[in-house]
């Protein structure tokens, strides 16, 4: 079977029925993304790399129980890494301090390649319109939603972090999301 | 029920999980019961869902696709959540921040048991339902004959490995102890997570599971030292059987 040739939700439900190659083909189209983003929420690849198997071992497992009316397959494994990853942060008690977190340096140049019939045009789109949904966000905004989304962190300790008073910290991740939802969100 | 606007304002930081621990119980009870904050939370839960596409890009290492593909071999096919590797174990320890919002857990709780049921409610009207809530189901835990006035609430994310346990009228502790939660599938019982209660017998404990909540065939609450223990070995306080 070609597996290259179906899209995400077919190989999907062949996880679920043990079909090695269709987790091999996902593996193939996502695992630059899903590694991408664990780097960047935890700092070290050796956790990444634990986070990235945990990732698709828990889609072999338990593929069934996937909702394609709820997600699309990318941002279903991503939603699992990022938890994954926050636990992590959560556990240690710590974040590294001295990296950069995630948005500083937006560029449209830097495009993964995905396999498939749908993938690389889809996936490519995706990731231009909400790299340019970040691009427009005043830095200051850009800066405190990065510190919640990649750190973990609440509204007071990227108050902290920042030497903000804590409701300018709200009304930036505020005023971010909200116009994060008006580009990217279809009403 | 119509959002109040402080509510309103919270959802996106909701959707981001960086609330402090007063103002998520707060929400969580709130978007329980309003589908108006529901729609609206799936939309911020939307943009999140989107942000990872927009990370720096990385290559994974070659040999990651091998070390997959070896779990998937025969013998380690499709292994049920307690036999995961331990690296999976490594990831899933309980979360532990910040001081409890003791002085909401009662309101909470109450708010909770009563709307829920609207919720459920909502939840079989049909095609006409909002979007995908934030709260997908909750499981209710009862007192055992040890702490007959106690009671407990289990809500489930919707992912459904993740979940807020909220508990009431349970016993104090003495310093050296802590109320822990099993969660039990065919007779084999696993740690859920430590908690301790207020001087009301209110406490909550945010759960991160090996395996899908509703998975497990009952949930339990024990008396235990301080830490918890690897298996149950004090008097059971609460239980739920689904």
């Amino acid at each position: 079977m070609d597996y290259s040739t179906l899209n995400d939700e077919a190989l999907i439900r062949l996880v679920a029925r043990a079909h090695e190659g269709a987790l091999s083909q996902l593996y193939d189209r996502y695992s630059r993304l899903i590694f991408s983003l664990a780097l960047n929420l935890v700092g070290d690849r050796a956790t990444a790399e634990e986070v990235t198997l945990d990732v698709f071992t828990r889609v072999w497992e338990r593929a069934e129980t996937y909702r394609s009316e709820q997600a699309k397959v990318s941002t279903w494994l991503s939603s699992i890494a990022r938890y994954r990853c926050i636990d992590v942060l959560r556990r240690r008690g710590s974040r590294p301090e001295q990296r950069s977190v995630g948005w500083a340096e937006l560029s449209l140049g830097a495009m993964p390649s995905v396999d498939g019939p749908e993938g690389a045009t889809e996936l490519a789109l995706q990731q231009e319109r909400v790299r340019a949904a970040l691009a427009s966000l005043p830095p200051e905004q850009r800066e405190a939603l990065a510190l919640a989304y990649f750190q973990g962190y609440t509204h007071r300790q990227i108050a902290e972090t920042l030497g903000q008073p804590l409701g300018t910290v709200k009304t930036r991740i505020r005023l971010a999301m909200q116009k994060l939802r008006d580009l990217l969100v279809e009403e | 029920m119509a959002a109040d606007r402080h509510i309103l304002e919270l959802l996106p930081a909701y959707a981001l999980d960086c609330l402090g621990e007063e103002e998520l119980v707060r929400v969580s009870v709130h978007v329980g019961e309003c589908p108006e904050c529901r729609a609206g939370l799936s939309a911020y839960q939307a943009v999140v869902d989107q942000l990872a596409l927009a990370v720096p890009l990385a290559e994974p290492p070659a040999s990651l696709k091998s070390r997959l593909m070896e779990r998937t071999q025969p013998g380690r096919t499709r292994l049920p959540a307690q036999a995961r590797s331990s690296g999976w174990e490594w990831l899933t320890g309980l979360m532990q921040r910040s001081a409890p919002a003791w002085g909401l857990v009662s309101l909470a709780l109450i708010a909770v048991l009563i709307l829920s049921n609207l919720w459920l409610w909502g939840q079989l009207s049909g095609p006409s339902s909002p979007p995908e809530p934030a709260l997908a189901s909750t499981i209710s835990l009862t007192g055992t004959q040890a702490a007959p006035e106690a009671s407990g609430l289990l809500i489930i994310n919707t992912d459904p490995e993740r979940g807020t346990l909220v508990v009431d009228a349970l016993p104090p502790l003495d310093p050296d102890q802590q109320y822990q939660l099993w969660l039990i599938q065919d007779g084999r019982r696993t740690s859920g997570g430590v908690f301790s209660v207020n001087q009301e017998g209110s406490g909550w404990l945010r759960i991160s599971a090996p395996q899908p909540l509703p998975s497990y065939s009952a949930f339990g609450i024990t008396i235990e030292p301080a830490g918890g223990s690897p298996g149950p070995t004090g008097d059971k306080v609460l239980g739920s059987t689904l």
